[in-house]
């Protein structure tokens, strides 16, 4: 089998998040764990791995951001457009091994949208897990992604919403300022708990200086990581992380797996 | 079948020319540099390639397929019949790593498409042909069909793979029985890289010794016989934008292109890092992976550096 060949998509749904980021709803069928992305492509403009942002074995959501040539492309996408996927590939969250778990889930920006798939599996499977928090942070309130389901993940869970600064002061349910300030300020200790982290370089490592300083430890933190890739399966090696290969080993790795990778 | 042959230099020609009838036949010629190039009559074994055989099996760009609107077409590809003829050690060791990689590991129908119906007969090296040669430091294996070792007025032949034993059977008129033997495999004076376990080597700081003589040219990974890494693109075609390919090309490590995602953010930044992770990658992550280390010790990423960076000499020296 050419592993390398994606296969044609219809696109079910296209829901704008913000000015420069939106949600495709894919008619793809295909089992995947939280956590797990796939490599999307427009023929003429190339491919994208983008994390799977729902949990369904009938359609898969991508959230999008547009930052380079192939999303701004997929941004211009309309219901009943094509476009090609391969995958699931990666390495998921460890959903299964982690029941019984409270849930602290902490997201910034873009970040969030891996962190999507994972609430949306916690809603299908509830009893399993106890307590269940999210940390999600955005640079202005304009760019809060998934507003509609942050209306019901508010009744679920235990929700802080922050953004960076509010400059049109619409201010009413979210905090304002870095969402490691909020961090810092909670009460949290590691009691079977388990930590799940998404976002841009500097926010994660300020994250896990926070977290590491009211006592949890490496093995109870989980990292969703970005790198540039191209074939997904652990061929072309652009996404090693020393010997580690981000589309095989991870996308999400426990940190204490590669908490001595500082420039890689 | 015996397996080992004699084969009287001056019949080498002779030898050859029937093999270009049936096969094209590549074999290393000296013209500005010495390359593989299609047999006319000219040979040259005094030194090897400059360039890796790499490029005939695993292409510089191939097209993984071409897309006209929303089909996707795989271009039809011939297997040639072909055969290459003076390869050394180190390079036989980088098409098996390659081996390793695109076919038992990945199945990769474009590599294997040109590995297919391809011969590689070594030439054994007497003395190291060049002063950066280690491969008597890697830990190599056989891995070619035949396998010439040049004792002057004659050839011993080894028949190693059930091609190559084909091959003599067709030819048997060129090749005598012997009584010789091959005493040792071994190329002096090439175990010079002193250890291949730099495991507790990456926080050292003579790395940026290194480094700071580095260019980032990438020369290095053009010229290694091993190195693998690629990217992969569409290429549209400029007279209509709904046809065009897609593409797979070599890429390097050594650029900072290598780790570049959308939005801009470079995550090996540095050259130190850059430089540290194509050793690491040819000594040890390869090896974690597919149980052996991928650099076969040819040397051309020292030889071909624009400013000779000797990695050997430096781990050799550094202190643990
Ligand atoms: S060939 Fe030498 S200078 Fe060029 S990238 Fe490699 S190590 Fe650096
Ligand atoms: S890393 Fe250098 S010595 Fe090793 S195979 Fe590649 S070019 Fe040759």
């Amino acid at each position: 089998m050419n592993k390398l060949l994606p296969k044609p998509s219809k696109v079910i749904d296209f829901q704008r998040e913000t000015f420069d980021n939106f949600t495709i709803t894919l008619d793809a069928k295909m089992k995947h764990e939280p956590g797990q992305f796939v490599q999307v492509s427009l023929l003429g403009f190339g491919e994208a791995p983008i994390s799977i942002a729902s949990h369904s074995d009938k359609y898969i959501k991508l959230n999008i951001h547009e930052v380079g040539n192939v999303t701004n492309a997929l941004a211009k996408l309309k219901k009943g457009d094509k476009v090609f996927i391969k995958g699931p590939y990666g390495k998921g969250y460890p959903m299964k091994k982690l029941k019984g778990n409270d849930i602290i889930i902490i997201g910034g920006g873009c970040g969030v949208a891996p962190l999507k798939g994972v609430i949306d599996y916690i809603g299908q499977n509830r009893s399993n897990y106890n307590n269940v928090m999210l940390f999600l942070g955005f640079r202005t309130p304009d760019d809060i992604l998934f507003n509609k389901e942050l209306k019901k993940w508010r009744k679920d869970y235990h929700v802080n919403v922050s953004v960076d600064k509010d400059p049109k002061k619409t201010c009413y349910d979210f905090n304002v300022g870095f969402i490691t300030e909020m961090l810092e300020k909670t009460d949290l200790n590691n009691n079977n708990k388990v930590v799940f982290l998404c976002g841009p370089p500097i926010m994660i490592n300020k994250v896990i200086e926070i977290l590491k300083n009211k006592g949890f430890n490496d093995n109870q933190m989980f990292v969703s990581n970005e790198r540039l890739m191209f074939c997904g399966i652990g061929m072309c090696c652009h996404c090693m992380i020393r010997g580690k290969l981000t589309c095989l080993d991870g996308p999400v790795f426990r940190y204490d797996e590669i908490n001595k990778y500082e420039n890689d | 079948m015996v397996n080992l042959l004699k084969l009287k230099k001056a019949h080498l020609k002779k030898f050859l020319n029937k093999l270009k009838n049936e096969h094209k036949l590549y074999v290393p010629v000296k013209t500005d540099l010495v390359r593989f190039e299609e047999y006319k009559g000219d040979i040259y074994l005094k030194e090897n390639s400059y360039f890796p055989i790499k490029e005939f099996f695993f292409k510089k760009e191939e097209t993984l397929f071409d897309y006209n609107k929303n089909k996707i077409s795989v271009p039809e590809k011939e297997s040639e019949k072909r055969i290459f003829f003076g390869v050394r050690r180190c390079d036989l060791n980088a098409i098996k790593h390659q081996d390793m990689i695109f076919i038992e590991k990945f199945n990769d129908p474009y590599y294997k498409k040109e590995r297919e119906n391809s011969i590689l007969i070594g030439y054994h090296c007497n003395t190291a042909p060049s002063e950066f040669c280690f491969c008597g430091s890697m830990d190599l294996k056989d891995c070619q069909d035949l396998m010439f070792f040049d004792k002057g007025s004659y050839f011993l032949v080894e028949i190693s793979s059930k091609k190559g034993s084909s091959l003599i059977k067709k030819h048997k008129e060129f090749f005598k029985n012997t009584d010789k033997k091959i005493t040792t495999k071994k190329i002096p004076n090439t175990d010079i890289l002193h250890t291949k376990d730099i495991s507790n080597l990456y926080n050292n700081p003579d790395w940026k010794k290194a480094s700071s003589m580095c260019l980032s040219c990438s020369a290095c990974t053009a010229l290694c016989p091993t190195c693998y890494c690629h990217s992969i693109h569409d290429e549209g075609n400029v007279h209509n934008l709904n046809k065009g390919k897609r593409k797979r090309t070599w890429s390097s490590c050594q650029l900072k292109e290598f780790t570049k995602v959308a939005g801009g953010h470079v995550f090996r930044e540095k050259r130190e890092d850059r430089f540290k992770h194509r050793i690491y990658h040819q000594l040890e992550y390869f090896k974690e992976r597919y149980g052996v280390n991928l650099c076969t010790g040819c040397g051309r990423c020292i030889s071909g550096c624009p400013t000779r960076i000797n990695w050997l000499k430096l781990v050799n020296e550094m202190k643990k």
